[in-house]
C-alpha cells in the first residue's frame, strides 16, 4: 500500500514535471527524464487498459470491481520495475479505443396488429419489419453501410413477403465537414425516410403522408455529398437513380395507394438512362430544433422505344420542422410531388381504374409529450392529424373523358408510445379515418432498434 | 533502465501532442479552451473505491462504469480552477471522444466534443447545443427532455453524450467537490 | 438464325441484298397460286420494298414490323413452310390449301361470309367451327391449368394442340377440310410439289426415306413460317401507333377504348388485355384463358340439325381429353381482337356476322335475352339454347358486363356500343396515317 502511494506520487510528479519543465539539451539528463516519462508509459497504459475493459462491460459487480482496483495497483506497482517501455503497444492501444468498433451490426424490427373497428374478421397481426444493418469502418475516414431487410415474414413463389437491400453504400470523409457516398442510399427527405425505426417514429404505422407521398423507405442508387457546419446546417446533393414511369400500372390501385410507391426502382436493375438530382438542407442552429427541405426532380421515361411517356417528368419536394425542446416532440411536414409529361399516356390509360395523377401531395402536424419517465421506462402519448390526396390533379382529357381528381384523405391519430429502456417501444393507437370510416382501426405494435 | 527505442519515443511524442487526423481538438486544445486562465494542468489519476461508485450509481441514475477516469486539474498558479475529465462513449455505430470541464464545486463549466465520426447528429459539437450544459449539476437538468434538448435524427449519440456528462458531474461530486 | 441476326441493323443490308433474289420469287399476297401471272409485278414490288422497307422494326421488340411484309432472313424451314402453307396440291381435292381459309389478305381468316367452311374432296363437306385468324398466336402457352384451377393457352378454339405444329395435322386430315388419307398421302403429295428440292434442302436428302419424319418435319415447317413472318404479327395497327405516341385516336375510338377498359362498364380488358407487358411488350387482347358466353346456337350448322349435338369446347367433344370436367362445357378460348373488324363472322360458332351486335351481344345477353335466344312455344326465351340444360349453369354471368338481369339498363347504351366498334377498328394491322 505504501509503496503504491510512492509510485503514484513518483508518477504524478514525473507526469507533472514532463507537461512543466522544458526540454533539456544535455543528452543524459534528457536520457533520464525518457526513462521517467517510460514509467509513467507504464501507468497510463495499465489505467487505458482498464478503462476499455469497463467501457465494454455494462453490468458490473461487487467482485469485478475489487478486482480490477487489486489488478490496477499491481500494474502500477509493477510499471515502475519495467525498464522495456513498448511506447508503440500504447499508441496502438490508443488507436483502437478512439476510433471505436470496426464492424458493428445494428438492427431493428416491428410486430404489428391491426384490427379494423367494424370488421373483426379483418384483424391482422404481421412481422411488418426484421431489419439487420451492418457498419464496418475501413479507416478513419471510410465506412461502408448496409441493411438488409424482411417485410411480412415470409418471402417466396407464393407468400407475400419482400426480402430486400434497404442500403448498401460507401461513405468517405473528404475533409471535416464534407463526405460524399456512393451507393444505394436514403434519400434525404422529410422527417422519417432517414430516421425510420420503429422507436424514432410515433405511432404503430408509419404516417401517411411520408409513405404514400414520400415513399418511404425511399432509396436511390448513385452518388451524394454531404456538408455540415458549425452553425448547426447540414446539406445534401446527389446524383442518383429516379423513377420508371413505365411501371405504372393503371389497372391495379398500387398507383393511388403510393403514385411514387409503384413506381420506384429502389437500385433494381433500375433504368439509369435519366438520372434525377435532390438537394436537401436542414438546419438544426437551435437545441430542440430542426428546420428543413428538399428538392428531388428527374426525367421517368428512359428513352424507352415506343414509350408515350419519353418526356416525363418527377419531381418532388417537402419542407419540414421538429421541435423537441424536453418533454414535448412537435413535428410539422408538407410535401408536393408533379408527374409532367404524361398528357399522352393517360390518353392510353383511358378508361383505366388508376391514370397517372399530375400532382399529389400532404401536410401532417403531430404533437407528442412525455407524460411519464423513470430511469428505464417512459410513456408519451401523441396526437396527429394528416391530410393528404395521391391524386389532386390530373392531365387535361378530350372531351367527357375527363379525370375526376381524389378526394383528400384526412387521418387522426391518437395513440401512445412506451419506451422499454434505449431501444425496445412498446406502442398502441387508434386511427380514423373521416373519407371512410370503414377503415377505422386500433394498432398495437413492438418495436425495437439498437 | 534501458534507453527507448526511436520508435517509443516517437510513439510518446504522439501520446502528448494527439494529432490524430480526424479529430476536432487535441486534449490540449480542449483543456486549454475549457480553461483559457490556467497556466498548468497536471493529470489526476482518479479512482473510484466501491463506495463512491455507489454513490455516483445513485445520483446519475447510471452505472458508474469505470473506476479509473482520465482527470486532469488546471491551476493558475497555485490555485485550482477546475477539473477536466476526459470519456469515450459510443453514439450510435461509433465511438464518441468528449471533455468535460467542472469547477471546484462540481458544476459543469463545458462540454467539448473531441472526436465525432457518426453520420448524423454533428450538431452535437455546436457551441449552441453544448451550452446547455454549462452551470448544472448531476443533481437536475442534465439529461434529454429534462434540460438538454434532443437532436432530430441523433437521438442515441445525444442521449449517450448527455448520459456521460452526468456521469461525470455525479463523480465530480463524489470524489472532487470541494 | 438468318431471321434473328436481321434483327441487328448492320446485318440487315447483307441480308436483304442476298434474299432480294429469293423474294422475287416468294409467293406472298395471293388468294390462290397463280404466281407466274403476277411474277413481275410482284419482282418489281418485292424489290422497291425491300429497299426501302426498315429492317426487322426496332431490334428487340417486334412492335413496329416491316410495313408490307416482305421479310428477309426467315429460316429455311420457314421458307418452306410459307410454300406448303399456299399449297393446294396436299389436299383431297387439290383445291384447298391452309391459305385458302386462313387468307393473308384477310388478317389469316376466311373472306367469304360462311359460318362454317366446305371441304373434303368435293369442296361440300361443311365444318363445325368458325375459321380463326391465324395472326398474333406466336406467343400462345401450351394448355395448361392455371393456379386457380382454370385452363389456359394451348391452340384451336378448345386449346386441343399444344403447338402450332401439332395443330398443322389437324386441317390436313379432317374429313371437312383438307380430307387426306393419312401421313403417307401427304407425303406422296408432297414429294410431287413443284419445292420439294428447298424440302430436301432444309431438311436433307434422304428426308422422304422416312413418312413420319418427313410429315413432322413438313408441320414443323408451317410453324415455323407462322412463328418467324412478321406477316402474321406485324403489330401496326392505328392502336399500336397511339401507344407510341404516333397517333391519334378520334374522340369516339377514345371513347370507345375508355369503355372498353372501364371495369364498370364494357370491362373487356378483364379478358382481352389492351394494356403493354410489364417487360414492354405490345398487348395482344387476350389473356389466353377460356370464357363461357353462351353464345347462341346457330342453325346455319348442319351439325346442329342433331338436336342431341352440342360443340362444347374444352370438354368435347371435339377434344376427348377433358370430357369428365364438365365444369369447362362450354368454354371456348378467348381470341385476340387485334384485327376483329375484318372477320366476316364472329364466335366459335360463326353465329353473328357484323362487329356490333357482337359487343350488343355482350351487354344484352342477360338484359334482353329474347333479341339474341329463340322462344319456346310458352313465350319464354330459350336462353343458352348451345349446350345442353345441365351445363346452362357454367355459363359466365358473373363478371362485368353479363352480370345483370332482364329488366336492368344494359352496361353499355346503343352509342356507346358504337363508340366501342370503332375502337376495335383501330386494332386493324396495316394502318396508313
Amino acid at each position: 500500500m505504501k509503496k503504491n502511494v510512492l509510485v503514484l506520487s513518483l508518477c504524478t510528479a514525473m507526469i507533472a514535471a514532463a507537461f512543466t519543465t522544458p526540454a533539456h539539451a544535455d543528452e543524459a539528463a534528457l536520457l533520464q527524464r525518457i526513462e521517467k516519462l517510460a514509467a509513467e508509459l507504464e501507468a497510463m497504459k495499465a489505467e487505458l487498459a482498464a478503462n476499455k475493459q469497463k467501457t465494454e462491460n455494462v453490468a458490473k459487480t461487487q467482485q469485478q470491481l475489487s478486482t480490477t482496483v487489486a489488478e490496477n495497483t499491481a500494474a502500477i506497482s509493477t510499471a515502475a520495475a519495467k525498464s522495456d517501455a513498448s511506447a508503440s503497444a500504447v499508441a496502438m492501444a490508443q488507436t483502437g479505443s478512439v476510433s471505436g468498433p470496426q464492424t458493428v451490426i445494428s438492427s431493428y424490427g416491428e410486430i404489428n396488429y391491426t384490427r379494423p373497428r367494424q370488421a373483426n374478421n379483418q384483424a391482422q397481426t404481421d412481422v411488418a419489419r426484421a431489419v439487420i444493418g451492418l457498419t464496418h469502418r475501413f479507416d478513419e475516414k471510410t465506412k461502408m453501410v448496409a441493411e438488409f431487410e424482411w417485410e411480412h415474414a415470409v418471402t417466396s413463389k407464393d407468400d407475400q413477403g419482400e426480402s430486400e437491400v434497404e442500403q448498401l453504400y460507401v461513405e468517405h470523409e473528404i475533409r471535416e465537414g464534407l463526405s460524399a457516398k456512393a451507393g444505394l442510399f436514403l434519400m434525404p427527405v422529410g422527417l422519417l425516410n432517414s430516421n425510420h425505426e420503429p422507436t424514432a417514429y410515433y405511432g404503430v404505422h408509419r404516417n401517411f403522408v411520408e409513405t404514400a407521398i414520400i415513399p418511404s423507405t425511399w432509396r436511390e442508387a448513385g452518388f451524394g455529398l454531404t456538408g455540415t457546419h458549425d452553425n448547426g446546417l447540414t446539406w445534401d446533393l446527389g446524383l442518383t437513380t429516379g423513377f420508371d414511369i413505365n411501371k405504372w400500372d393503371g389497372t391495379s390501385t398500387d398507383g393511388s395507394q403510393s403514385p411514387l410507391g409503384s413506381i420506384h426502382q429502389e437500385g433494381q436493375l433500375a433504368k439509369s438512362r435519366d438520372l434525377s438530382m435532390h438537394a436537401a438542407v436542414n438546419w438544426r442552429g437551435v437545441p430542440g430544433l430542426l428546420v428543413g427541405a428538399s428538392v428531388f426532380t428527374g426525367k421517368a421515361g428512359h428513352g424507352t422505344t415506343d414509350g408515350v411517356a419519353n418526356d416525363s417528368r418527377v419531381t418532388l419536394w417537402d419542407m419540414h420542422a421538429r421541435y423537441n425542446p424536453g418533454k414535448l416532440d412537435l413535428s410539422a411536414l408538407y410535401t408536393r410531388g408533379t408527374m409532367t409529361g404524361v398528357t399522352a399516356l393517360n390518353q392510353t390509360l383511358v378508361g383505366q381504374i388508376t391514370p397517372v395523377p399530375s400532382s399529389f401531395y400532404g401536410w401532417y402536424v403531430q404533437s407528442a409529450y412525455q407524460v411519464w419517465k423513470t430511469d428505464r421506462y417512459s410513456l408519451t402519448p401523441f396526437v396527429r392529424y394528416e391530410r393528404f390526396n395521391t391524386a389532386q390533379s390530373y392531365t387535361d382529357m378530350p372531351q367527357g373523358l375527363g379525370l375526376t381528381p381524389a378526394v383528400d384523405q384526412k387521418v387522426s391519430t391518437f395513440g401512445a408510445n412506451f419506451r422499454i429502456g434505449e431501444g425496445v417501444v412498446l406502442k398502441a393507437d387508434y386511427q380514423k379515418f373521416q373519407q371512410d370510416s370503414s377503415l377505422d382501426r386500433y394498432n398495437l405494435g413492438v418495436g425495437y432498434a439498437f | 533502465m534501458k534507453p527507448l527505442a526511436p520508435l517509443s519515443l516517437t510513439a510518446l511524442m504522439t501520446i502528448s501532442s494527439s494529432a490524430f487526423a480526424t479529430q476536432y481538438l487535441t486534449v490540449e486544445q480542449a483543456q486549454q479552451s475549457i480553461f483559457p486562465d490556467a497556466n498548468h494542468f497536471a493529470p489526476l489519476p482518479l479512482q473510484l473505491n466501491v463506495e463512491q461508485m455507489k454513490q455516483v450509481e445513485k445520483i446519475a441514475g447510471l452505472p458508474a462504469r469505470s473506476v479509473a477516469w482520465r482527470t486532469i486539474a488546471a491551476y493558475k498558479d497555485n490555485a485550482l480552477l477546475g477539473y477536466m475529465v476526459l470519456d469515450d462513449v459510443i453514439g450510435k455505430f461509433e465511438l464518441i471522444s468528449y471533455a468535460v470541464g467542472l469547477l471546484p464545486d462540481a458544476t459543469v463549466k463545458q462540454v467539448e466534443i473531441l472526436t465525432y465520426r457518426e453520420s448524423h447528429g454533428f450538431e452535437i459539437r455546436n457551441a449552441n447545443w453544448r451550452r446547455q450544459f454549462v452551470g448544472k449539476t448531476a443533481n437536475a437538468g442534465l439529461m434529454v427532455g429534462e434540460g438538454i434538448a434532443n437532436i432530430s435524427g441523433a437521438t442515441l449519440s445525444c442521449t449517450h453524450v448527455t448520459d456521460g456528462v452526468r456521469r461525470i458531474a455525479a463523480i465530480a461530486q463524489v470524489t472532487l467537490k470541494k | 438464325m438468318v431471321y434473328f441476326l436481321c434483327r441487328q441493323k448492320t446485318s440487315c443490308a447483307l441480308f436483304k441484298t442476298m434474299n432480294l433474289f429469293r423474294f422475287a420469287t416468294a409467293n406472298r399476297r395471293v388468294t390462290h397460286p397463280q404466281f407466274h401471272r403476277q411474277f413481275l409485278t410482284r419482282v418489281a414490288m418485292a424489290a422497291s420494298v425491300s429497299l426501302l422497307s426498315a429492317c426487322g422494326g426496332s431490334g428487340a421488340s417486334s412492335n413496329a414490323g416491316s410495313a408490307t411484309g416482305v421479310d428477309t432472313g426467315m429460316s429455311a424451314a420457314a421458307q418452306v413452310g410459307q410454300k406448303i402453307f399456299a399449297d393446294v396440291t396436299l389436299s383431297a381435292s387439290g383445291k384447298m390449301s391452309c391459305a385458302t381459309c386462313h387468307d393473308p389478305a384477310n388478317a389469316h381468316a376466311q373472306t367469304n361470309t360462311l359460318s362454317v367452311q366446305l371441304g373434303g374432296a368435293n369442296l361440300d363437306v361443311p365444318g363445325t367451327r368458325a375459321v380463326p385468324s391465324l395472326r398474333y398466336l406466336d406467343k400462345t402457352p401450351a394448355f395448361a391449368f392455371g393456379d386457380d384451377g382454370k385452363p389456359v393457352g394451348g391452340f384451336t378454339r378448345d386449346g386441343k394442340a399444344p403447338n402450332l405444329a401439332v395443330q398443322a395435322e389437324t386441317p390436313f386430315m379432317a374429313a371437312h377440310e383438307m380430307a387426306n388419307n393419312g401421313r403417307a398421302d401427304v407425303v406422296a403429295k408432297l414429294q410431287k410439289a413443284s419445292y420439294v428440292n428447298e424440302f430436301k434442302q432444309a431438311f436433307g436428302a434422304d428426308i422422304f426415306s422416312n413418312t413420319d419424319t418427313a410429315f413432322e418435319r413438313a408441320l414443323f415447317a408451317l410453324q415455323q413460317y407462322q412463328l418467324e413472318d412478321t406477316e402474321f404479327h406485324p403489330y401496326d395497327s392505328k392502336y399500336d401507333r397511339f401507344l407510341a405516341g404516333k397517333a391519334t385516336l378520334s374522340d369516339s375510338e377514345l371513347r370507345g377504348l375508355a369503355l372498353f377498359n372501364n371495369p364498370t362498364k364494357g370491362n373487356c380488358i378483364a379478358c382481352h388485355i389492351s394494356t403493354k407487358g410489364k417487360d414492354g411488350s405490345a398487348p395482344l387482347f387476350t389473356d389466353f384463358t377460356f370464357d363461357n358466353l353462351g353464345v347462341p346456337r346457330n342453325t346455319l350448322i348442319p351439325a346442329t340439325a342433331n338436336a342431341d349435338n352440342f360443340d362444347m369446347g374444352v370438354c368435347g367433344p371435339d377434344r376427348a381429353d377433358l370430357a369428365k370436367r364438365t365444369e369447362f362445357c362450354g368454354a371456348f378460348k378467348v381470341p385476340t381482337l387485334r384485327n376483329v373488324a375484318t372477320r366476316k363472322v364472329f364466335f366459335h360458332n360463326g353465329k353473328f356476322n357484323n362487329l356490333r351486335d357482337v359487343v350488343s351481344f355482350y351487354v344484352r345477353r342477360d338484359t334482353n335475352p329474347e333479341e339474341w335466344f329463340p322462344l319456346a312455344v310458352d313465350g319464354s326465351v330459350l336462353k343458352f339454347n348451345d349446350l345442353p340444360a345441365a351445363f346452362a349453369s357454367n355459363v359466365n354471368v358473373k363478371e362485368v358486363p353479363y352480370n345483370r338481369q332482364p329488366g336492368m339498363a344494359a352496361a353499355l347504351t346503343a352509342n356507346e356500343v358504337n363508340d366501342v366498334v370503332s375502337f376495335l377498328s383501330t386494332l386493324t394491322d396495316g394502318y396508313k396515317p
